[in-house]
């Protein structure tokens, strides 16, 4: 790895202190002058017609301060997009009105005098129930969606003869379909073929903080205090909402409470303070409860799938053929169901491969993007079964991720309009395998494999997860003043990863600048930040690593350009060092950073940021304007060529103990092998493998909803029943072990990609396998997540289950 | 009491369609109810008088936090965490679940910790409560968990920080020298959802040493 | 009227200072009347506005009602000691610790802090459908939600149904029972001793109630014999995350054995029925045998005849009869 002065270094990011001192301002902490609180009323009923409304008696209240009804929303929403408050709620707990009053306890008093008259419609908690002949829709206009359009997709009696009850017909209607090579012939190569239902749960983001909103107009402008994954990226929409162009809105989100993909550029709920500030004219502060948040936060899309595959007996997958159904919530579109199949693709690059599915409607919650959407889904259901095939061909587990792993620029996914797939810029997956092998000393371990300790019996598993982990496009910004300080904006959230800095000292070893003569702004979109990518989407490691060099290599190009300006020579003939741009070959001919700003200031232009380049986002130009005139200005656009999609790549090992007369399991232990190109920040990369694994571990052993099927209502409401993972639920009497290949990718300037995707499938698909090994072949294979102490306890009794294996919440 | 209730016969997932009927009707209280559970409640929704029943307790109490005496108004049903986030702007306490299964609002009350949430503030007079706020030094010297936290870039989010942190201040007061595992039991009541639990407990064991060091 | 969540609705507030205070005001105000304890099952049910008490009573004050003493024969445990005072106290630790090792997997640290005893033995259900504020029959209403196929009732009973299928939730109960603890309860100046075993009503005597509790009762102490300390007492918990769940399903066996061979035993399991349920069949069956794996083996066999599985629960079966049996054959754990 290249030798960095900042990169690769532990540090202290500036947000700590403000953190561990209890001073930082989540959006719950914000207090505005004259604020009143909104509560909602929300759904009782999974589907549902509004047809009156009396709100008399609450308007009557003393203290009553105001209502928003969904009549009263500004924009019509193109269906099947969310709105903020409606009058037909598709789930239970959708927001049906919102009632602002002095406090809280006079909100809730409001909203009991008010009476709703519902009439209820019919439901759907499980999309195959949907799918079947004669089966019921969540939505009253359609299924599924094709595409841009809504539609019905209805299996026939045909499709489902033969078929027991909760399968799949693997060649029934899909919405969605794509395939590569001969899948026959893929089949007719292989020397075994396994063939599994699998079921992976619905599950709530759940971040510890809620979304809750604080919002007020002032001076004709929108101040909103949301709980975000992107200040930059959330005018536009929270623009949107509030009607109102975006350089009439002001986020301030300075500390987000977690996202894990459910808050990436804000949330239509937003919209309800920010329309009932404007329209009683005082500050709303609408706190988002628990229960709230587990209703309209995200959630993962559940994916139903029927999966094929072929493996030789090397080990090679030789075809994989899927039916995957994902549970689309009443809302939107996603793709998480087809991604089982792109990024299986990659991970295990099957010379044949079939995927085809369907994204189908229920009424619960609203569905987002989760921490690898689709990934997680695609590793956990596709590694038990390659760890079956193996098993049967009597292979070792690492060697067959070995031999199927992806090298170099690997085509994977889905054939473009040329017939061609998509490619990866790098993969260093065998290195990533191999440096985890050892840290977890698999050779040894794998002998553990069954071992019995009284009622206890261990397991070991590997599995190989992968996920995007860059994005290109957005801009770097900073300006070094006549103080000799480099201040540099960040639009990047801040979610805690520490991305929100550690990508911003890409720009301050670009200009050889020590950290502690740096100032970075963030958090606030009126103090003048660029375009940056979302915190989300493993991006902004790889985004601004490459945009803040790109604005560093502008800074250096005019340094070099002013010292000639100043000094004589041509451009070429200067270097940048020690704070100071000089002439090669004679140091002491040159300008310190300082007189350098005071000159770029002087001579204006493009120095100081009065002229700008034309390819930077429209939210840079106003920014960098505004920040015109204070110093040189380094300012650019991420125009680094891509060399393919950035994905990282982990591969996570665990051991496990089960207990077969209590079906409890036990995490023993963890390791983790990363492919993400150069590391920038050590501790925090290993804060995002584990804790992303340690997700991982929760969906494979606890975390879930269950949901009662005649009601349509949601029994798991509350973490007591659906189940996140505490300290003692995962391993902690050693520290789990991680290491990283440390192969710059060749594409990034810096090499760097991101971690926090591809690590949670890992987790969860090396717990999944690590049960199957320790239970044995017989009784280890579930096909289900998550293993649960029923589910072992019946299967090691083979009683039956009380629901099929793909039935969706129990 | 009476109750009002639409009531409805069960969904039609299995049936396909819907079918529907209404029970609509004032029932007493102590009456069978028709089968439902679509409930719009009414009962309990009587707005009590403002001024205390005779023996009720005072609205105005007489809090200690973070070595301060306040004296404050608080409605009997008012959570602590909620009179310090609102009435003593001591928002570093966090509200994550206000149901006492996540920790974020852990604070210590005569160093013991416990979920404000799920204290009303009424139950904590003649007792000393400290916060996140409380724990630097009046010259700005850290706690060592806030120090240790700083070095080991402890946490993410951070909102289930505080919690943490004045869950570990009681942990290393009781215990120095703790090991993982006893640190682990310790902060079993506190969860992350970020999962930085193996980097918490870094953190945790060089507070430790800190301490120790001390 | 609409359904809101989250807000504690207004109540009168009493904080007594004496056990008579309390008992008085608990008279005066009868069913309009909330005993407070730790208050972490109670602001549950305010926040969600299900249970909506005019009266709190609480009695946080009442500091006679924490003290743990050693008696003339055994211990007294205020109703309202901590769980974590019962933890760490000497005596409890010393005689009964498989009481304290039972308190500790209760809930999480801080709830242990606050929570007491008395609130734990004494808490009401978690079936998650009256929790949310369903209408059944132990809300009131005429239904069970729980019951039928179509339900989802992986955490309700296999015994002891009775139109209700939820099950008691404690941790603390079944060592209660196992250890023939005494419950004393005031109502005004009168006061009776009821024994564990008959603290708790099942559905079918009282399709509302958990315990024998009814207005104006106060549990204000527990008394624990010292008839089975000493002995060798299991118990043992299993549930799905290692903090803050209830349990799936708990054993409490209490064994004097002498020269190997087990002379008395008191089992009981939880999580599976309305209320603990001693196994008195399976208590018979170890009197006299030798404590070994085929003993162990044969008494969970016993332990689940005439158990009556829901949809989702036949788990539990295995379940129990396992935990039987690791109460028997197995060492104790503790604290």
């Amino acid at each position: 790895m290249a030798d960095y002065k900042l990169l690769g270094k532990n540090y202290q990011t500036p947000d700590m202190y403000a953190k561990v001192t209890g001073r930082s301002k989540y959006a719950e902490d914000h207090r505005a002058e004259g604020m009143v609180f909104c509560k909602l009323l929300v759904s009782p009923m999974p589907h549902a017609r509004v047809r009156s409304i009396d709100a008399s008696a609450a308007e009557a209240l003393p203290g009553f301060e105001g209502i928003l009804t969904a009549d009263e929303l500004p924009d019509e929403v193109e269906a099947p997009n969310e709105a903020s408050l409606t009058n037909e709620p598709l789930y239970e707990g959708e927001p049906i009105l919102a009632v602002a009053a002095v406090d809280e306890q006079t909100a809730a008093e409001a909203i009991e005098l008010i009476h709703v008259d519902l009439e209820p419609l019919p439901f759907v908690l499980d999309p195959l129930d949907s799918l079947r002949p004669g089966g019921p829709d969540a939505r009253l206009d359609g299924n599924t969606m094709r595409g841009r359009e809504l539609g019905e997709i209805k299996w026939t009696a045909a499709d489902m003869a033969g078929l027991a009850p909760g399968q799949i017909p693997m060649d029934a209607e899909a919405g969605e379909e794509w395939q590569y090579g001969d899948l026959e012939a893929g089949f007719a190569e292989a020397d075994v073929v396994v063939e599994e239902h699998s079921y992976f749960q619905s599950l709530s983001h759940q971040p510890l903080e809620s979304r809750t909103t604080l919002a007020y107009w002032a001076g004709g402008k929108l101040y909103v205090y949301p709980s975000v994954q992107s200040t930059a990226r959330s005018v536009g929409p929270m623009a949107r909402w509030a009607g109102v162009e975006p350089a009439d809105v002001v986020v301030i989100n300075e500390f987000t409470g977690g996202g894990f993909g459910g808050k990436i550029s804000g949330y239509v709920q937003a919209q309800i303070p920010i329309l009932l500030s404007k329209k009683i004219g005082k500050p709303v502060m609408m706190r988002v409860t628990r229960r709230d948040e587990t209703s309209f936060g995200r959630a993962r899309p559940g994916v139903q799938a029927r999966i094929k595959l072929g493996m030789r007996r090397d080990g090679r997958i030789t075809a994989v053929d899927v039916h995957a159904i994902g549970d689309s919530g009443p809302y939107g579109r996603r793709g998480d169901h087809m991604n089982v199949g792109s990024i299986g693709s990659l991970a295990y690059q099957p010379l044949n491969m079939r995927t085809r599915g369907s994204s189908v409607f229920t009424n619960t919650p609203p569905r987002g993007a989760q921490r690898a959407p689709g990934g997680v889904q695609s590793m956990t259901m596709l590694s038990p079964i390659i760890q079956k095939a193996a098993k049967q061909l009597g292979l070792d587990q690492v060697e067959v991720l070995k031999i199927n792993a992806p090298e170099g620029q690997a085509q994977y996914g889905a054939p473009g309009q040329n017939g061609q797939q998509g490619n990866v810029s790098s993969a260093f997956v065998k290195e990533a395998i191999d440096k985890g092998a050892e840290l977890f000393n698999w050779s040894e371990r794998v002998q553990r494999s069954g071992q019995r300790n009284g009622s206890k019996v261990t397991g070991v598993g590997v599995g190989l997860s992968t996920y995007s982990a860059g994005a290109s496009g957005v801009d770097g910004l900073f300006v070094i003043r006549p103080d000799g300080r480099m201040y540099i904006q960040s639009g990047v959230g801040n979610l805690g990863t520490g991305s929100t800095f550690d990508t911003m000292r890409a720009a301050a070893e670009g200009m050889d600048m020590p950290w502690e003569k740096c100032e970075v702004a963030w958090g606030d979109t009126s103090r003048h930040l660029p375009w940056s990518a979302s915190q989300g989407g493993s991006s902004t490691t790889h985004a601004h690593t490459r945009s803040n060099w790109a604005a560093a290599l502008d800074a250096r190009q005019k340094l070099q350009e002013i010292a000639a300006h100043d000094l004589g020579g041509s451009a070429s003939d200067y270097e940048i060092g020690g704070e100071r741009v000089y002439r090669r070959g004679n140091p002491s001919q040159g300008l310190s950073f300082a007189r350098a700003a005071q000159r770029a200031i002087d001579l204006g232009g493009r120095y100081d940021g009065h002229e700008l380049p034309e390819d930077i986002n429209g939210m840079t130009t106003v920014s960098a304007t505004a920040l015109a005139g204070q110093g040189l200005m380094g300012v650019a656009k991420d125009n680094f060529p891509e060399g393919g999609r950035r994905m990282s790549f982990v591969a996570g090992f665990a051991e496990v103990e089960v207990d077969t007369e209590t079906g409890s399991i036990r995490m023993v232990d963890y390791a983790a092998g990363c492919d993400v190109g150069t590391v920038i920040h050590p501790k925090n990369f290993e804060g995002q493998v584990f804790g992303a694994a340690i997700q991982g571990f929760s969906i494979a052993l606890s975390q879930k909803w269950v949901y009662d099927r005649r009601w349509g209502l949601l029994v798991a409401k509350r973490f007591y029943n659906n189940r996140p993972p505490g300290f003692l639920d995962v391993p902690h009497e050693q520290p789990m072990k991680w290491g990283a290949a440390d192969l710059p990718d060749p594409f990034n300037p810096l090499g760097a990609k991101g971690i926090g995707e591809a690590a949670q499938g890992a987790g969860s698909a090396a717990v999944v396998n690590a049960i199957a090994d320790a239970l044995g072949q017989e009784n280890g294979d579930f096909f289900r997540s998550p293993v649960t102490r029923d589910m072992i306890l019946t299967q090691l009794e083979q009683a039956p289950t009380g629901h099929d294996r793909l039935t969706a919440h129990v | 009491m009476s109750q009002e209730i639409i009531g409805l016969t069960e969904g039609t997932a299995q049936q396909g369609v819907s079918r529907r009927s209404f029970i609509k009707g004032a029932i007493a209280a102590s009456a069978a109810v028709s089968s439902s559970n679509y409930l719009f409640r009414a009962n309990g929704g009587a707005v009590l008088a403002q001024t205390p029943a005779a023996g009720a307790v005072e609205r105005l109490i007489t809090v200690n936090v973070n070595g301060r005496s306040r004296r404050i108004e608080v409605p009997p049903m008012e959570t602590l965490a909620t009179t310090l986030r609102y009435k003593l702007g001591l928002t570093g306490t966090k509200l994550g679940c206000d149901r006492a299964e996540c920790g974020a609002c852990t604070v210590l009350v005569d160093g013991v910790p416990h979920y404000s949430c799920s204290l009303l503030a009424h139950s904590v007079q003649g007792r000393e409560v400290t916060t996140i706020e409380g724990l630097e030094a009046e010259d700005g010297t850290l706690h060592p968990m806030q120090q240790a936290v700083l070095e080991e870039q402890g946490f993410q989010c951070a909102f289930c920080m505080s919690g943490f942190i004045m869950n570990t201040v009681a942990l290393l007061e009781s215990n120095p020298n703790p090991t993982r595992k006893q640190t682990a039991e310790w902060l079993s009541g506190n969860l992350c959802r970020c999962a930085d639990y193996d980097k918490i407990l870094t953190s945790v064991m060089r507070a430790a040493e800190i301490t120790r060091g001390a | 009227m609409a359904v809101i969540r989250d807000v504690i609705p207004r109540l009168e507030l009493f904080q007594p200072t004496s056990a008579d205070e309390a008992l008085a005001l608990l008279a005066e105000h009868g069913s309009d009347a909330w005993v407070y304890a730790g208050g972490l099952d109670t602001l549950d049910w305010f926040k969600d506005r299900v249970k909506r008490p005019r009266v709190v009573v609480d009695l946080g004050g009442v500091d006679v009602l924490r003290e743990i003493r050693p008696t003339a024969d055994g211990i007294e445990i205020g109703a309202m000691a901590r769980l974590i005072e019962v933890i760490n106290h000497p005596a409890v630790r010393s005689q009964f610790p498989a009481l304290a090792y039972a308190a500790q997997s209760a809930a999480s640290p801080q709830i242990r802090n606050q929570g007491t005893i008395g609130g734990n033995v004494s808490q009401d259900t978690r079936c998650w459908y009256y929790r949310d504020g369903w209408t059944c029959y132990r809300a009131g209403g005429n239904i069970c939600y729980a019951s039928p196929p179509t339900a989802m009732n992986r955490e309700h009973c296999i015994l002891g149904a009775s139109r209700c299928v939820a099950v008691n939730p404690s941790d603390t109960a079944p060592v209660l029972v196992a250890l023939e603890a005494e419950m004393v309860v005031r109502r005004g100046r009168a006061e009776r001793v009821v024994p564990a075993e008959d603290y708790f009503v099942g559905p079918e005597i009282d399709i509302e109630r958990m315990t024998v509790l009814e207005p104006g009762d106060l549990l204000t102490a527990i008394r624990l014999p010292s008839t089975w300390a000493g002995t060798r007492v299991y118990f043992e918990k299993v549930r799905d995350r290692e903090t803050w769940d209830f349990p799936l399903v708990n054993v409490a066996t209490a064994l004097r054995e002498s020269g190997g061979t087990i002379q008395d035993a008191r089992v009981v399991v939880n999580g599976v029925a309305p209320t603990p349920v001693r196994l008195t069949a399976v208590e018979t069956a170890l009197r006299g045998q030798a404590r070994n794996e085929q003993t162990a083996e044969r008494a969970g066999t016993i332990a689940i005849q005439g158990v009556a599985p829901l949809t989702h629960n036949g788990f539990k079966v295995n379940l129990m009869k396992n935990l039987v049996k690791r109460s028997i054959r197995d060492e104790p754990m503790s604290v």
